[in-house]
């Protein structure tokens, strides 16, 4: 099965690297001194509205962008030939997006973190996505043919025998998993697709295709206990 | 002509068999993380939230969005993240 991918690439060829300058300043978590205004309140500044709401989302942008350039600048491997300029571009889409997805769920907000590290995951998830994707962007993905990955050549007393438990994990994927587990599996684990990149070819989320994961690890680890090459159902060996 | 069947390394398999019990699903994690790291920065031996250590060993992309949030808090009090990290790598 072949995906192809939702858009071309815009390499554009080796750029010289930029260093990461961080553009924010967000409020401290922990003043240290104490005439310091402590963090300001954040949602209700953000649920105001006039200029009052409009210096809270200025604020609350910056902060986004700062963490979006944070997590780029750590995935750079991924993008190599992708220019500074991109990178940059790539790093503003993902705190635009990060600010709506915050406004949304603004009254979600419990306060059991600070808001600024709250305000960061978004950012976080928001631009890991966006390196990912284009990083994947003119690349196909397959899920791999799992008939070349069965071991149905081999039948399970030859690997009743067997000590070398990457062979016993593949015959136990052949008999304990069902074709899509098998393929979701491989595509994750072994050909290392990225899981956002894969739910977005698949039109599924990171949280179903995790799941998926989970039944067939479940019932990888429980075929190998059963089997004698697991000294439980949690993963250990023998 | 029939390709030869492909054989998984031994980094694949223990891929394979990692543990994910007690579950937990992604969008629970991500709920969790904010907490999760500043716990783990300030206490990196802390026991709270056990499954979102097995979590994150086992789900990459919310492992590398965790150990993120870690080093970027770490950066703004200027604190050391490696504790943490070493952690949450186990
Ligand atoms: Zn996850």
């Amino acid at each position: 099965m072949t995906l192809a991918g939702p858009d071309g690439a815009t390499d554009v060829g080796p750029q010289p690297r930029t260093p990461y300058v961080e553009t924010a300043s967000p409020e401290p978590h922990e003043p240290e001194d104490p005439d310091e205004p402590g963090e300001p309140d954040w949602v209700s500044d953000l649920s105001s509205s006039g200029p009052r709401h409009e210096e809270a989302l200025r604020r609350l942008h910056a902060l986004l962008l700062k963490a979006a350039r944070h997590q780029v600048w750590r995935m750079r491997d991924q993008l190599p030939g992708v220019g500074a300029v991109t990178v940059d571009e790539l790093a503003t889409c993902a705190a635009d997006d990060a600010l709506v997805a915050i406004l949304a769920k603004l009254g979600g907000f419990e306060g059991r973190s600070r808001f600024t590290t709250w305000a960061y995951k978004f950012a976080i998830l928001q631009a890991a996505n966006e390196v990912r994707r284009h990083a994947w962007s003119s690349r196909e993905v397959c899920l791999p043919d799992d008939a070349l990955w069965s071991d149905a050549s081999a039948g399970p007393e030859q690997h009743a025998e067997a000590t070398d438990l990457a062979a016993a994990v593949q015959h136990a994927m052949a008999v304990a998993l069902t074709s899509y587990q098998r393929r979701i599996a491989l595509a994750l684990l072994v050909e290392q697709v990225p899981i956002d990149v894969l739910a977005d070819r698949l039109g599924t989320t990171r949280g179903a295709l995790y799941k998926t994961l989970h039944v067939a690890r479940s019932r990888l680890r429980a075929h190998l206990t059963a089997s004698g090459h697991l000294t439980t159902a949690r993963g250990g060996t023998p | 002509m029939t390709p030869d069947p492909r054989r998984l390394t031994s980094t694949d398999a223990q891929r394979l068999i990692m543990p994910t019990d007690p579950w937990l699903s992604c969008e629970d994690c991500f709920e969790l993380t904010d907490r999760f790291a500043e716990e783990l920065l300030a206490h990196p031996d802390t026991t709270h939230l056990p499954e979102m250590l097995v979590h994150l060993h086992a789900c990459a992309a919310c492992a590398e969005e965790a150990e993120s949030l870690i080093v970027l808090l770490a950066a703004d009090v200027g604190a050391d993240p490696a504790a943490a990290l070493d952690r949450l790598r186990g």
